[in-house]
């Protein structure tokens, strides 16, 4: 019984680990770069939540979301526009990978300047210790709540892709950016707009991450090795493969925390690791 | 009157030049065959024209207004449109949403999807397919309506029939009555000097990135195009 708890629990984290991953996946889908940045970019969401809370404590923690999303947005779209469009077009993929690189690095030293080094985490109160029992289960109401939030914005998302003349637009520049030039699409428009919907989705990871664990400005890297995990584990380019490579990663995790207390994420990077050799494609093949 | 006119126009790929001096015109409502050997410069032109190749220098204006220095997206939305060599669709949007990319533009004229659909009944059938479940006639079908669907005043059409069953070129080509009906003005580019001569009024022949005949379509005669198109 212990263990399909954990199990359960694993799934729940999992939700969360999506919520890192789908960001990355994203921006990877439609311009072909991998954002090292987005790690950075989840934590200052973090500090930024953080903030909030300290100026309006009457408000409810969870509603400084709001907020915290739309600029999340805002950062992501003037990102783009200001920096990642100058080497979008570059003929060589090392120069954008390196820029984000570049700018990791930039914002994690900023944020040691601006919010020193300490240990910060998200306090809910009630609700972050707050569980029900179902079937036999003890299970955490917040941990649920998450990943329920995770599949409504993974459905949401696939729907704005699918459905709406927004994502029909994303999905033509994905496939060829010249060529939507020819129909008035502006591809670096497009572009600034998906870097701003991937660094919100990563603020709401982000944030629901420092609920459940403190960070510190070196947390990025941590974040960004789960989302990749994440992503190359679902299927590069899968959304869906990417919430269940969460909750494949989440498992990993609490189940190799039950048995070894002091292993911290090592059995959900050896699983990742034993993956990789025997399914390089991810658990959900791309279908290009 | 004049829809489209370029003067002087040079092109380049880096320190390559590709096109030397080009003067090349288009009246309202006319079809233009433009032919030439493999690496003539058509598509480099037809390319240049929409904005797609930056090194360029010269005058082109189209509905009296210079756009030599205008980005593609603008150009599109001013009613240039283009059918690219290789029909480069998008390969994960369905038929009917890879059609619909053309509203994006939002010029209003007589092209809508029901039209377009009148047009190629084929593709109406296979409107949630994907492009490479579609022959290559059809996928050519849709790259046309595509064009279309932004109802542009002049349509480039690259190498259309490249690689096609004689009986869908035809049928594609038959298509071309109904476009000009609209009011469209059509510039053709073709490796089939015949059909292209056949199809619209006045035809022009590159030869190294050089115009080296201009001519009524009616009036051509085999020999002088042979010289134009091979240069001896």
């Amino acid at each position: 019984m212990a263990w399909i708890e954990t199990l359960v629990n694993g799934a729940l984290l999992g939700g969360l680990y999506g919520l890192l991953g789908i960001g990355l996946a994203l921006v990877f889908g439609v311009m072909r770069l991998v954002n090292i940045a987005h790690g950075e970019f989840m934590v200052l969401a973090a500090y930024l939540a953080v903030i909030l809370v300290g100026l309006f404590p009457q408000v409810h923690p969870l509603f400084v979301l709001i907020p915290v999303v739309i600029a999340a947005f805002g950062v992501g779209y003037l990102y783009q526009a200001v920096i990642m469009n100058r080497v979008a077009r570059a003929p060589d993929p090392l120069a954008p990978l390196l820029l984000t690189f570049g700018v990791s690095i930039v914002l994690r030293n900023l944020m040691v300047e601006v919010f020193g080094a300490d240990v910060r985490g998200l306090q809910l109160g009630e609700l972050s210790r707050a569980s029900i029992r179902l079937f036999g289960l003890s299970i955490g109401v917040m941990p649920l709540l998450t990943l329920v939030a995770a599949v409504l914005l993974f459905l949401l998302l696939q729907w704005a892709l699918k459905r709406t003349s927004f994502g029909r637009i994303v999905r033509a520049t994905a496939d060829r950016r010249d060529i939507v030039r020819l129909f008035g699409v502006k591809p670096d428009l497009v572009y600034n707009y998906v870097m701003g919907l991937s660094l919100a989705l990563g603020a709401i990871g982000g944030v629901l991450l420092a609920v459940r664990s403190s960070f510190t400005p070196f947390s990025g890297v941590e974040r960004l090795l789960i989302a990749f995990e994440v992503v190359v584990l679902g299927g590069i380019g899968s959304f869906w493969g990417a919430l269940l490579g969460g909750i494949v990663l989440g498992m990993a995790q609490l189940a190799g925390l039950k048995w070894d207390a002091n292993a911290g994420l090592l059995y959900a990077h050896l699983l990742f690791f034993v993956m990789l050799l025997i399914r390089p494609a991810g658990l959900v093949a791309s279908r290009a | 009157m004049t829809l489209l006119e370029v003067e002087d126009l040079n092109v380049f790929y880096g320190d390559l030049q590709a096109i030397f001096g080009l003067a090349f015109s288009v009246a309202e409502r006319e079809s233009v065959a433009l032919v030439g050997a493999n690496g003539a410069g058509k598509t480099t032109f037809l390319r240049a024209l929409v904005g797609l190749i930056d090194g360029k220098q010269g005058r082109v204006r189209f509905d009296g207004r210079d756009i030599q220095d205008t980005p593609a997206e603008h150009i599109a939305r001013l009613g240039l449109g283009m059918v690219p060599e290789g029909r480069m669709l998008f390969d994960t949007l369905s038929v009917e949403e890879n059609l619909l990319m053309g509203q994006v533009s939002r010029r209003s004229g007589a092209w809508t999807l029901p039209r377009v659909f009148d047009l190629f009944p084929a593709l109406e059938e296979r409107r949630n397919h994907l492009p490479r479940q579609l022959s290559g006639g059809q996928q050519q079908m849709v790259a046309i309506g595509r064009a279309l669907m932004c109802n542009p005043r002049l349509l480039l059409c690259d190498e259309i029939s490249l690689g096609l069953a004689p009986v869908m070129v035809e049928q594609i080509y038959g298509a071309f009555k109904n476009i000009r009906k609209e009011g469209t003005a059509l510039v053709l580019v073709e490796q089939d000097v015949k059909r292209a001569a056949g199809a619209t009024d006045r035809i022009y022949c590159l030869l190294k990135g050089r115009v080296s005949l201009t001519a009524n379509a009616g009036d051509v005669s085999v020999t002088e195009l042979t010289q134009a198109y091979f240069g001896m």
